[in-house]
């Protein structure tokens, strides 16, 4: 049988979302690739002359493949590459005790992020002594294990995070807040260990291009302005005595307020609680996380009122093993219910078992691939993306290339 | 017969080498301003990693260290307790959530010497020392 390739059709890459989505991915990764690379070369950025401005960077590229129902809003059921992830960052130490600095940070997740660069954090740190310091401006939110850092691909083995704690279509909500935090280490002696605290409040805000604005959009509440309200927590990390093994808790009250030309949202102040450990051992990495998400909030639309409830309940388990210097596996499972709704459709709970492989080339550059075998579709799914309906069960595979410095 | 003994002793050169290796220590070393003259490995682990910004003295400390190479390895695999992939993971963390910033890394040894030297508080590790650089040996204590 003889397949004739069909003929290069300018309109037909303009009017393909997924080939202009294709195209534009790479397009952004490489242009980043590139910009970073320049960067490097130069070699006066990396921090190695007697200034103590530092600058550094990182960019990753994203592919998605799922069996039947598409993920995180791509058409992930044809394979999607609209997924690229970047991020650079300078700063500078301008005493013993302050520093100040700040990160930029775009991305395109399916129809998530785009090409608009926010500020990830911007902050002035002041560390009085090693048992207290100030942290102001906007800053990353410290929330269970990987809060604020589930942005940096780099330092993770696996590609997406247990998306029942760390919800990466939901990011924006939780990821980083303008306010202050106060923050220090209390040694309790050799047989104590150590006492990590950080408390913090301020003002956090839902991003236009978040997963949340997409679940209000595709009922008919679309937003023009970002959501926000006042958040305040604390998280509290005990570095046991047992070497590796760190037991932690983290509380977060968030408020939010919104108004869209068809309606409104409003959550009262709801608290959500995070409780995990993790434990290092050479080769080995373990850890597990416990978390409660409740929203109760009200809707509005037109003269319509009526209540969204939901009670996210999760957890997960994850262990990890170098197996060589450059590479990695492991694997984890993650459960997630909605305990507001009837628990046993598939739409109010999710599982999800992952096996995960990192590669790493060099100090800068690495590759990853994960299987996802999911359970439900309470996490990641849109109806405008699922116009035809979602399978209860669906298998996915991701592949992440990246660079950092 | 020849080729056999030949493979032996190739085999007992490669182990002595390996061991050498492994057991490779190195030389802790910090500025002559630094009024300690021993260091806990539990606070050398916590001023490496970035928890403790001082010495046991009140005094600020600057950790370095060398961007890879035998003596790095060692160093942290022996006083900071991790291997190091784990140790930049560590630190690329702190870096990217604006929590902190990575400790200045040196291509060479002579460099390293010579920042230490000119930088007061800076402490850091070579495989060996001369007598004309112009920093001070700490020991560590466990």
């Amino acid at each position: 049988m003889i397949v004739e390739a069909p003929a290069y059709d300018s309109d037909h890459l303009r009017d393909n979302p997924k080939l202009k989505g294709f195209s534009r991915c790479l397009c952004l990764f490489i242009f980043l690739l590139i910009l970073i690379c320049i960067c490097t070369c130069k070699g006066s950025l990396y921090a190695q002359d007697s200034s103590a401005i530092v600058v550094h960077a990182y960019v990753s590229q994203g592919f998605l493949y799922s069996s039947t129902n598409n993920y995180l809003s791509m058409k992930s059921s044809d394979g999607s590459p609209q997924w690229t992830d970047a991020a650079v960052n300078i700063s500078d130490s301008l005493s013993d005790n302050l520093r100040v600095g700040m990160q930029l940070h775009m991305y395109q997740l399916g129809e998530f992020g785009g090409s608009n660069v926010q500020v990830d954090w911007a902050s002035g740190d002041y560390r009085v002594n090693d048992h207290f310091g100030i942290r102001a401006g906007k800053v990353k939110t410290v929330w269970g294990l990987f809060n604020d850092s589930q942005d940096i691909d780099a330092v993770f083995l696996w590609i997406l995070l247990p998306q029942g704690s760390y919800s990466i279509d939901h990011k924006s909500f939780y990821l980083a807040h303008i306010g202050g935090d106060v923050y220090g280490g209390l040694f309790l002696g050799k047989r104590g260990g150590t006492l990590h605290y950080d408390g913090y409040a301020g003002q956090a805000t839902v991003d236009l291009n978040d997963g949340y604005i997409k679940q209000f959009a595709d009922i008919g509440l679309v937003f023009t302005n970002s959501l926000g309200g006042k958040t305040y927590g604390g998280d509290l990390r005990w570095e046991t005595p047992v070497r590796g093994l760190t037991i932690g808790s983290s509380a977060n009250m968030q408020a939010v307020d919104g108004t869209a030309p068809t309606g409104s949202v409003h959550l009262p102040e709801s608290f959500a609680p995070s409780m995990y450990a993790s434990f290092t051992k050479g080769k080995v990495y373990l850890a597990g996380e416990y978390d409660r998400i409740p929203i109760n909030a009200t809707v509005t639309i037109g003269t319509a009122v009526f209540p969204l409830v939901v009670d996210g309940r999760s957890w997960f388990a994850m262990g990890s093993y170098q197996l060589r210097k450059n590479f990695q596996v492991g694997s984890y499972y993650s459960h997630y219910v909605n305990k507001a709704a009837d628990t046993t459709q598939p739409a109010n709970h999710s599982n999800d078992w992952v096996v995960s492989a990192r590669y790493d080339l060099n100090a800068y550059f690495y590759a990853k691939i994960e299987s996802h075998f999911l359970h439900g579709t309470a996490l990641g799914y849109y109806t405008s993306s699922n116009p035809n309906g979602l399978s209860p069960d669906s298998r996915m595979l991701a592949a992440k290339i990246g660079f950092t410095f | 017969m020849r080729t056999a003994r030949c493979l032996i002793l190739l085999l007992f050169v490669s182990l002595g080498s390996w061991s050498m290796a492994r057991a490779q220590n190195v030389v802790l070393v910090a500025n002559e301003g630094v009024r300690i003259t021993e260091i806990s490995n539990a606070d050398l682990r916590a001023i490496f990693m970035g928890t403790k910004t001082r010495f046991s003295d009140g005094s600020h400390a600057v950790p370095v260290t060398l961007k890879g190479g035998p003596a790095h390895e060692v160093f942290l695999r022996n006083y900071v307790g991790e291997a190091p992939e784990e140790f930049r993971s560590q630190w690329r963390k702190v870096v990217f959530t604006g929590q902190g910033a990575m400790p200045k890394a040196f291509d060479s040894e002579s460099a390293l010497i010579d920042y230490v030297a000119a930088t007061p508080g800076a402490v850091g590790y070579v495989s060996r020392i001369s007598p004309k650089n112009r920093v001070k040996l700490l020991a560590a204590v466990k």
